[in-house]
């Protein structure tokens, strides 16, 4: 039997997407649905549930309130969740998922070949070590007693000991989150910046530009999409991410984003878990912000370019 | 040889070494944490299957018991009681499980706990010598849905040597648990002596309290006046103005500089090391730590014991007021099963004087039935347990509500908030009333 061209095509696209579509329904599209389903229930303790759909999860968070801004008022523990979770998240994406990534693609490609290979290998150890070693040691580097390493830093060079997760608990999860995610963003860049031609650092050098400009004028334009796809990916992945927070800072108010507010509701132990629709509603707000987040920053790096079906076709 | 015949021979092998099967087993599952403090409490049920089943060979019977152990790595019995109402709410309920008390209303409330009144009747004799307030631990609106495991005394525990070393006479130390008896001697009065010892330079620590959510604070907040279950009602309860007390004497704590301000991120490790290890004058826990401190501290017997440390009740908030303490028993429950009065059988020869001993004095904990003190083996072992024995006249027990965990955690977010200097006691009081408002709706009753 003939294969019409039409015929070949479908199954062309059942074999090449298929795994991909089953894969993205059953990880991806099924745990977000069940999540909204359980946003509405009464679910807690056991899993069934007595009252569907109810709001009552999401009345926990904010209550309707006609002089408030946008016409809800948020409690203040989600209040305060919100704006930790917007620190947090911009602090590690500007300081080190992004600056610090960058300088450390521009830092290693001037090196010679080798040892900029072995500094790459260096950064990447957080993220080969298993979550719980690497906040292990972030333990014993910020203990607020002197046997810490950061104290016993501080001691050598003659200040006081202190207590950097009583005093200063934000820094240290940026700082720890941050130490990790900059090494996805070297690789990506490192990988942009070689693949500019060499041709055009020698036309630079030629017409008399430093290093500086040409970082500004070379290096900078080349790496457009690769910043702009960091950009959105990390903002998104920090979002949700709790289980550094929750390895070094414990449930600590001081450190309470949204996806460690979400986790110790539901699942933590030892701090009032079990309140899985409460998770799920908190969780459930967290999908629409990562949406909406996702959404403008397409919309403002313009990312629709980047993914534009290219002019030349392969088949 | 041939690998096939080796592979054979292997299977014949195991199938030799598991247990013989008779035609008529009854197995009874049996939940329980993997617990190395208290590993007799699954083990005193498999003896007890062991016992039947001899009684059903005696009597030429082939029924046998077998006891099929689930045991769970939860870390603390909280995160184990929510493991187990999911692992009822999808069809797995076991016959027994040990659970930590005040979960049996949430067990009730699912459905997954038996009512054993009408067993405790039918075998009241072995249940005779049961101590009558523990039965309160296991109580849900009247009635009795477990039998308790253990039972055990919470305290505050003082280094002597820190208050010697502070300038304190011996008289001053040996007065001291009469006089927080007699209400003379506050939560306030205990922060300023810690204080006192810290700034001597006897003390690297004041003192030291869990760091994480758990039932300990239940007696210092009962100090203050709070009494947290409405029992004619059911439900829980707090008032603003004693929590606002409560949560004023632990930044008067901070203040002093008697409690760290970072109390609730230290780990257990730490905790326990900082009053083993001779850096804490106080701690507040439970009378089961007794084994690891005369470890610690290097002590041999009841003298040696209590030259080193003193127990005193949680002091009362203000003066003249009534010192508490509180008392966490572990119980056993009987699943809503077809096997259950089997089950719950096998729980009353559990309880025993015998089986029980073994548990208690192996691990530090009161006993359940009156006349375990009288044992030998107690006498012996258990002197400590007998020296608290008396101290459970002041014991509170938390209150069987299936919403205390969550009670629990919010009001130690203000614990939190205090100590760390984010909030004022008020405010800490306001947050905390308003998030229990929030999420536990009409199952708190805001006294004022």
């Amino acid at each position: 039997m003939r294969t019409t061209p039409r015929t070949r095509a479908v199954s062309d696209t059942a074999l090449f997407l298929g795994p991909a579509i089953v894969l993205l329904a059953i990880f991806f599209v099924a745990p977000i649905l069940v999540n909204i389903v359980v946003a509405f229930t009464d679910m807690s303790q056991t899993l069934d549930f007595k009252d569907f759909p109810t709001t009552k999860q999401f009345n926990k968070l904010g209550k309707l309130d006609d002089e408030a801004l946008l016409g809800i008022e948020l409690r203040r523990s989600f209040y305060k969740a919100l704006m930790l979770t917007l620190v947090f998240v911009v602090l590690t994406l500007g300081i080190f998922n992004l600056t610090f990534a960058l300088i450390l693609g521009l830092t290693t490609t001037a090196l010679p070949d080798r040892m900029g290979a072995f500094f790459r290998a260096v950064w990447l150890l957080p993220r080969m070590s298993p979550s719980v070693v690497y906040a292990l040691l972030w333990l014993w580097v910020v203990d607020s007693t002197e046997r810490g390493l950061f104290n016993q830093i501080l001691m050598a060079v003659g200040f006081e000991p202190m207590n950097l997760r009583l005093d200063h608990p934000m820094a240290v999860i940026v700082v720890a989150n941050g130490l990790i995610g900059a090494s996805l963003g070297m690789i990506i860049f490192t990988s942009a910046i070689r693949s500019i031609p060499e041709h055009l650092f020698h036309a630079a050098r030629a017409d008399g530009a430093g290093p500086f400009s040409i970082i500004r004028h070379v290096i900078l334009p080349a790496l457009r999409w690769p910043i702009s796809y960091i950009t959105i990916y990390q903002a998104l992945a920090l979002l949700v991410s709790f289980e550094y927070i929750f390895l070094i800072m414990g449930p600590a108010r001081s450190t309470m984003t949204m996806a460690m507010l979400s986790y110790t509701k539901t699942l933590a132990p030892q701090i009032g878990g079990g309140q899985y629709a409460y998770g799920a509603a908190i969780a459930m707000i967290l999908i629409v912000i990562g949406i909406l987040v996702a959404l403008a920053m397409w919309r403002l790096t313009n990312m629709k370019a980047l993914l534009q079906r290219p002019r030349i076709e392969v088949r | 040889m041939k690998p096939s015949l080796l592979l054979a021979g292997a299977a014949v092998a195991l199938s030799g070494l598991a247990a013989p099967s008779f035609a008529d087993d009854v197995t009874i599952k049996l939940w329980s944490r993997a617990d190395r403090s208290g590993p007799l409490r699954a083990g005193n049920i498999v003896a007890a299957a062991e016992q039947l089943n001899n009684a059903f060979e005696a009597a030429g019977a082939d029924k046998r018991v077998v006891v099929e152990l689930i045991e769970t790595n939860n870390k603390g019995f909280d995160a184990d009681a929510l493991a187990l109402l999911k692992a009822h709410s999808v069809g797995d309920t076991p016959d027994i499980a040990v659970v930590a008390h005040e979960w049996i209303g949430s067990f009730v409330e699912a459905g997954l706990a038996a009512n054993l009144e009408g067993h405790i009747a039918d075998n009241a004799t072995m249940y005779a010598d049961m101590i009558p307030e523990l039965w309160n631990s296991v109580m849900y609106k009247g009635e009795r849905f477990g039998v308790p495991q253990d039972s055990e005394v919470r305290m505050f525990f003082l280094n002597n040597d820190i208050l010697r070393a502070t300038g304190k006479s011996e008289e001053f130390i040996a007065q001291l648990p009469a006089q927080v008896e007699a209400g003379e001697f506050t939560m306030f009065d205990f922060c300023d002596l810690a204080a006192e010892a810290v700034n001597a330079g006897a003390a690297k620590i004041g003192w030291v309290h869990r760091p994480n959510v758990g039932p300990d604070f239940q007696m210092a907040m009962a100090s203050f006046g709070i009494d947290i279950y409405n029992e004619d009602e059911a439900k829980l309860q707090i008032t603003k103005q004693g929590l606002t007390d409560y949560y004023g004497w632990l930044k008067y704590c901070v203040d002093n500089g008697s409690l760290p301000a970072d109390m609730t991120t230290y780990s257990w490790d730490s905790t326990h090391a900082a009053f083993r290890g001779g850096d804490a004058l106080g701690k507040f826990h439970g009378i089961w730590n007794v084994g690891k401190q005369l470890e610690a501290f290097g002590l041999e017997g009841k003298d040696d014991y209590f030259h080193k440390l003193t127990w005193i009740h949680a002091p009362a908030g203000k003066a003249g007021g009534q010192p508490k303490n509180l008392s966490h028993p572990i119980a056993y429950i009987v699943g809503e099963t077809e096997n259950k009065d089997l089950a719950a059988l096998l729980v009353a020869m559990a309880s025993q004087h015998v089986p029980n001993t073994a548990h208690a004095v192996t691990t530090n904990h009161t006993p359940i039935n009156y006349g375990q003190t009288a044992m030998p083996e107690f006498q012996e072992k258990g002197w400590a347990l007998i020296a608290g024995t008396p101290m459970l006249k002041y014991a509170e027990f938390m209150p069987n509500h299936a919403k205390i965990g969550q009670y629990n955690a919010i009001t130690y977010t203000g614990v939190q908030a205090v100590e760390t200097g984010e909030m004022s006691p008020e405010e800490a009081a306001e947050m905390v009333i308003e998030e229990l408002e929030i999420e536990l709706g009409d199952d708190v009753i805001i006294l004022d």
